[in-house]
């Protein structure tokens, strides 16, 4: 299992707005509270798919019956970022600036997250570094957020 | 190639504003009222209307959608048909499109087409919570809420911090859009930002909001209600304003030509839709006197502006910033001051401007012989990792 040891737990209050866990992506929040990122995957082709959607390799399957969820390596690159300097959800105030960034993995799919860690990107116009996922436990919300920071080197 | 068979064959003939805050209505009597000014400015009867469009930006929570069939009696018409149409920035053109293809069949000889939004006084009242901006417009169900995704300021700062990264553009450059529509708007009495100029230095000393984003990178949240009547060539003839003609119209959707998680952020689904718009009309972009170009934030109209080839792919800092699209530049953009500094009503907005630069109604920010307006809208969903997907371009003509 891909367990990042810098994965950490935040067990107070939530004042933020909750994730939108709905049937298709539900088995998604529960990878993560199991600390695996995962990714759609077509079985018979290999294209990887985020969020849930139809193989756009072949015609006339069934919805999704080449694909299933598999986990993920973790790891992608900045493909863009911003830093947010105003909060507006008050839930967000304690935390600005944050840098929101749009995060290609490995597999292929964008992904979207915070970065969080010492090593924050500033200057927008350099993209590319490397990133990692984070996991951020909240037990008692019962559900994880996927976080990511930089890796060096 | 020679005119598709359709240009020239509908037109406006009514137009009818409501602008400002509107603490005390509903976007449906506003929308009522907008609607009964443009019935009124064409020289029409409630009785003439045989049809409407609800143009709403139906977005997220659908806050928006909350106003239901009760419309058209409060208007007061006996309508042969009643629907709601919108995606985002895109409705003026959606739904245009729509009622063209209702009178196309007579079902209708006059369709009113209105929108109106309360985003303004609604966030009076969710300030009061602590929230910023329009909180009410989307409560729930998009990826990254809990990350702290704002949706449109997150999203579109992503796509200007991507052109930036990939073309070297700078938040002067696109401080240049800023300044540009403000100078236009302190020619329109009806903008929000009207006598109130800004330089680049105010741009970037406004506050950074989602950088590379400041402050006066993004459009107005407003309040107000825009409608319009569109009926045939003919009949626009014996109505009591000049007909403004559908030239041509044409869509692009993103998703049709990138994988879907659509990468390439820093462009818009221009090609297709200028293709298709360009080919009706039989026109050349030379032909354009002005632009109204969806401007949500800053960046969307230097994209748009490289996308439809005023410029090349990459230059459209250095283009804004010689002042091509300012008062007395190459080509006039958002002349009355646009969503950044007039107020937000989607590609209302732009079709509105349209109608009076080419009735020749625009005062001050008159463009001399106005012939042919360009005006695009911009919209769809917003779920991470994507962006807008709709374009949308319309041209308009003195002319049929
Ligand atoms: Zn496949």
């Amino acid at each position: 299992m891909n367990v990042n040891p810098q994965s950490y737990t935040v067990d107070l209050d939530w004042k933020k707005p909750y994730p939108s866990i709905d049937h298709d992506n539900e088995a998604f929040w529960d990878g993560l509270k199991e600390h695996k990122l995962l990714v759609w995957k077509c079985q018979q082709c290999g294209a990887v798919y985020w969020p849930k959607a139809y193989c756009q390799n072949h015609e006339n399957e069934p919805f999704a019956a080449n694909c299933e969820w598999t986990e993920a390596s973790g790891r992608g690159k900045i493909f863009a970022f911003n830093i947010h300097h105003w909060a507006f959800h008050p839930g967000f105030k304690e935390e600005v600036p944050y840098v929101y960034a749009l995060i290609e993995l490995e597999e292929g799919p964008l992904i979207s997250s915070q970065l969080v860690g010492d090593d924050l990107p500033t200057d927008i116009h350099k993209i590319g570094q490397t990133v990692e996922i984070v996991y951020e436990d909240h037990p008692a919300q019962g559900f994880t957020l996927p976080k990511f920071r930089v890796v060096r080197g | 190639m020679g005119k598709h068979a359709s240009s020239g064959k509908y037109a406006i003939v009514g137009l009818g504003v409501i602008a400002g805050p509107q603490p005390d209505r509903s976007e449906r009597m506003i929308a009522a009222e907008a609607a009964r000014l443009a019935i009124a400015d064409a020289g029409l009867t409630r009785a003439d209307i045989g049809g409407a469009i609800d143009l709403r930006r139906t977005g997220g929570g659908g806050d928006r959608a909350n106003y239901s069939d009760a419309f058209t009696r409060v208007l007061g018409i006996k309508n042969n048909f009643y629907f709601t149409c919108g995606r985002g920035g895109a409705l003026a053109g959606l739904g245009m499109a729509a009622a063209m293809s209702y009178l196309d069949r007579g079902i209708a000889d006059y369709v009113v087409l209105m929108g109106a939004v309360t985003d303004w006084s609604q966030s009076q009242e969710t300030r009061k919570k602590g929230f910023r901006g329009m909180a009410h417009a989307e409560k729930r169900g998009y990826w990254g809420k809990p990350l702290g995704d704002s949706r449109a300021v997150s999203h579109h700062s992503w796509m200007a911090a991507r052109h930036m990264a990939v073309y070297g553009t700078t938040s002067e450059q696109l401080g240049a859009i800023s300044v540009a529509e403000r100078q236009w708007a302190c020619m329109n009495p009806e903008a929000k930002m009207y006598g109130r100029p800004i330089t680049i230095e105010d741009h970037q000393s406004s506050p950074l909001v989602a950088e590379p984003y400041h402050l006066l990178d993004m459009s107005q949240v407003s309040d107000g209600g825009i409608a319009f009547i569109l009926t045939t060539a003919d009949r626009a003839k014996d109505c009591a304003r000049p007909p403004v003609y559908v030239l041509g119209q044409g869509f692009g959707e993103v998703s049709a030509d990138l994988w879907w998680e659509k990468k390439n952020f820093t462009h818009m689904a221009v090609e297709p839709a200028k293709k298709q718009a360009f080919s009706q009309a039989d026109i050349t972009l030379d032909d354009v006197d002005c632009a109204q170009l969806y401007d949500c934030f800053t960046a969307e109209v230097l994209f748009q502006l490289e996308d439809y080839g005023w410029c090349k792919k990459g230059e459209g800092g250095a283009f804004v910033a010689d002042g091509n699209m300012a008062p007395g530049g190459s080509i006039p953009v958002n002349t009355g001051g646009g969503l950044l500094s007039c107020y937000h009503l989607g590609d209302l907005t732009g079709l509105a401007e349209s109608v009076r630069q080419l009735r020749g109604e625009a005062g001050e920010r008159q463009i001399e012989d106005c012939d042919i307006v360009l005006t695009t809208g911009h919209g769809g969903e917003l779920v991470s990792p994507g962006m807008c997907s709709i374009h949308t371009c319309t041209l308009l003509g003195r002319h049929a």
